[in-house]
């Protein structure tokens, strides 16, 4: 590949590990037009690449690792990188964002992306720079720790790298760089099953710019905004993500006991500001953050990475945990070991509804502290009833029933939100082409229970246009490389600043739910917004049309996020997943919280007008229209 | 008497992180925070939430929805995270 287009390296390494061969995969401009770069991009050469039923761990499967336009630029939060991949928990898509440093040491070695096709022969390390690729024997780093064989790595190399989980394929094994995750989904036991330990990476490229002294002006502005912003200038330092467990605590949508309550009696225990007032040492950011949302905190005597919001609440409250030592205790082990905590946290707390109601003696309990520690390990090395755990919550509850409360969607266990307090985002769950996940699910929470406009949790009107525009947004931020957490600035000052319990503010938020329809006339023909949006309302378009000379108006944007979640529901349909498969467990549908709102997720109601927004048909696969209109094929 | 729960930085604010409230409404302990407390809270309250058991205040009848004595009324600045 080369590129007309600026901020990109123009190479995509292609590496065979079955026969050490590397070349390169052409990916063109038109391509990059289409889907601007990470996940987009990645989820397009994924569709292109497999054919049908692959096993996700077999040699068949690749792995594609990549970055958007906006990473290394100078812009900022854009350390971000991307994997995707056929997930060996779900049968689906999966794609994973992660601010560790290897997507900028990738850019610097020379390359936009790789794509990993069969299995190397032994345990092996991958070591790219300045445009070369060396596959180096890793028998020294196998079953080292995470931060083990990070710290074995030639220093001054972005890395990313997995546990002993993703050696001994468990199926929710994540993938560490620095010490941010790729974390959903078992991309690190696909990594492991192709024999890859780590992959490296350094060199001196830079990033051309279209426009330079624009971009820096941009950038500049941009930086500015992002440090006055209420939410990313002071609450997201601040408490980090943490902050969200008392606030869904008191909107019940805290998941409590395996997600059958909403509120826990000792949530303010574990939540973001006692985890401030008793065990922060500080926060820290991805690299090239300005926002530094992540926590620091002490554990035996090293400090750490602390747990995010989903860690805190899944392995707190969902196990009736109020001891916030542990939590930070068992996040850095999980970190180490490498698996995704929000999945860890769902399968304790299912296989301790099992056991209460007697369908599994694991001996895990409500409540129960003390073998934790142990089990995490026993799942890491599929020990004893770890062997069991290390398949993820959809294979015990096929293994030991519980289905109704087997809180997966198509084997994704959910995030720390409980949804029949905010019902839209349990719509967003069903229909995430992850699985339950809730940034893929368009994050409407943020919007009914916990950001600073919100609208009536519990009512159905204009969710499924608001789920469908919030998805497509976040997903053109991820393809551009950005932080997802960048996207908050949309939601002006001025709204934040509004008196929450003045008319003006009624009338926003009432206002919302009547804007359904214009929503979706807009994600039906979003090149009517054939304008670059002003700094003040966003900042993406314009710093990637500075940065790459495409001229990226909001609406070429739009479509790109639309692109990215019909590419994926493509890849899906082809794997066999139909509406059936869009759906919630039966204790969001059908059971109401006990102690909390007596109400469940109207999920049916919701999806028929979400299928006719998105332009899905009655089984949840794009319609030949909307595919026509996006300028796509199946 | 109605308990006031105060989160993230409300919580400097005040220096507390409760506190036993006699007012019957919501505009009620807008009035007695305001006057209890210095004006760094005044501030705050112009943009803050108000939860009374769990359900905004801006989906019941706003400052004049009503209080029992054994409500409570959770208070947050604005968020970001996720
Ligand atoms: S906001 Fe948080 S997650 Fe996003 S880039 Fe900054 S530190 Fe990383």
């Amino acid at each position: 590949m080369s590129t007309k287009y600026s901020g990109y390296l123009g190479r995509f390494l292609d590496i065979d590990l079955s026969t050490g061969k590397v070349g390169e995969y052409d990916v063109t401009d038109e391509m990059l037009e289409a889907y601007l770069g990470s996940k987009g991009l990645a989820s397009k050469i994924l569709y292109d690449t497999l054919s049908k039923g692959v096993n996700p761990l077999g040699e068949e499967n690749v792995f594609i690792v990549n970055t958007g336009p906006l990473v290394n630029s100078g812009a900022p939060c854009t350390s971000r990188f991307n994997v995707t991949t056929k997930s060996p928990l779900t049968g689906g898509i999966l794609s994973c964002n992660c601010g560790g440093n290897f997507g900028m040491f990738l850019k610097r070695a020379g390359f936009d992306g790789l794509i990993l096709r069969g299995k190397a022969s032994k345990p092996t390390w991958i070591h790219i720079e300045d445009g070369e690729v060396e596959l180096k024997d890793a028998k020294d780093l196998w079953g080292l720790t995470t931060e083990e064989a990070q710290e074995k790595l030639p220093k001054g190399t972005g890395k990313m790298v997995i546990g002993p989980a993703g050696e001994n394929a468990v199926l929710y094994a994540c993938i560490i760089s620095q010490e941010r995750a790729l974390g959903r989904g078992g991309a690190g036991a696909v990594m492991g099953s192709k024999n890859i330990k780590a992959i490296t990476a350094k060199g001196n490229h830079k990033v051309p710019k279209a426009n330079p002294e624009k971009f820096k002006k941009d950038v500049r502005k941009w930086v500015e905004i992002l440090k006055e912003h209420p939410s990313t200038g002071e609450m997201m330092p601040e408490y980090g993500t943490a902050v969200f467990i008392n606030r869904c605590n008191a909107a019940n949508t805290l998941p409590t006991h395996n997600f059958k309550r909403g509120s826990f009696a000792e949530a303010d225990a574990v939540s973001g500001e006692t985890l401030a007032e008793t065990r922060l040492t500080g926060n820290f950011g991805c690299a090239s953050c300005v926002i530094k949302c992540g926590r620091r905190v002490e554990v035996d005597g090293k400090n750490v990475k602390g747990p995010e919001y989903e860690t805190l609440g899944l392995l707190g409250p969902n196990l009736e945990n109020p001891d916030l030592g542990l939590i930070c205790d068992w996040n850095y082990q999980a970190d180490l070991v490498g698996v995704d905590t929000v999945s860890l946290g769902n399968v304790l707390g299912f296989a301790m509804e099992l056991n209460e109601n007697g369908l599994w003696d694991n001996g895990l309990e409500f409540g129960k502290v003390d073998n934790i520690s142990g089990v995490i390990d026993d799942i890491a090395n599929r020990r004893g009833i770890g062997d069991d755990l290390a398949d993820g919550v959809k294979r015990l509850s096929e293994k030991y029933g519980g289905k109704d409360y087997a809180m997966e969607v198509k084997g994704l266990e959910l995030p720390a939100y409980e949804p029949r307090g905010a019902v839209g985002h349990g719509l967003g769950y069903a229909i995430a082409n992850r699985g339950g996940c809730h940034i893929g699910g368009g994050y409407m929470v943020y919007f009914e229970a916990n950001g600073p406009l919100t609208m009536d949790p519990l009512t159905t009107r204009a969710k499924p246009q608001l789920t469908a525009m919030l998805q497509t947004m976040l997903d053109a931020l991820s393809d551009s490389g950005s932080c997802q957490f960048t996207g908050f600035t949309t939601i002006p000052k001025q709204a934040i600043e509004l008196n929450p319990h003045g008319n003006v503010y009624r009338v926003v938020a009432k206002s919302l739910e009547l804007m359904g329809p214009m929503m979706e006339l807009i994600l039906r023909f979003p090149k009517m917004l054939a304008f670059v949006p002003p700094m003040a309302l966003m900042q993406h378009p314009r710093v990637i049309t500075d940065l790459t000379g495409m001229k990226m108006t909001f609406g070429k944007f739009l479509e790109i996020g639309l692109r990215t979640y019909m590419i994926e529901r493509l890849f899906n349909a082809r794997e066999g997943f139909t509406g059936a498969d869009d759906t919630l467990p039966r204790r969001s549908t059908h059971q109401v919280q006990e102690g909390g709102t007596d109400t469940t997720v109207p999920l049916n109601q919701m999806i028929r007008i979400y299928y006719r927004v998105r332009g899905l048909d009655a089984n949840g696969a794009p319609k030949h229209d909307t595919l026509r209109r996006l300028g796509m094929r199946a | 008497m109605p308990t006031v729960k105060f989160y993230a930085s409300l919580r400097k604010v005040t220096g507390e992180r409760e506190a036993q409230i006699q007012a019957g409404s919501v505009k009620e302990v807008l009035q007695r925070l305001s006057t209890d407390y210095d004006g760094e809270l005044r501030r705050y309250l112009k943009i803050s939430s108000i939860l009374v058991n769990g359900k905004n205040v801006i989906h019941m009848k706003g400052k004049r929805t009503r209080l029992k004595p054994d409500d409570v009324v959770s208070i947050f600045p604005p968020l970001g995270g996720g």
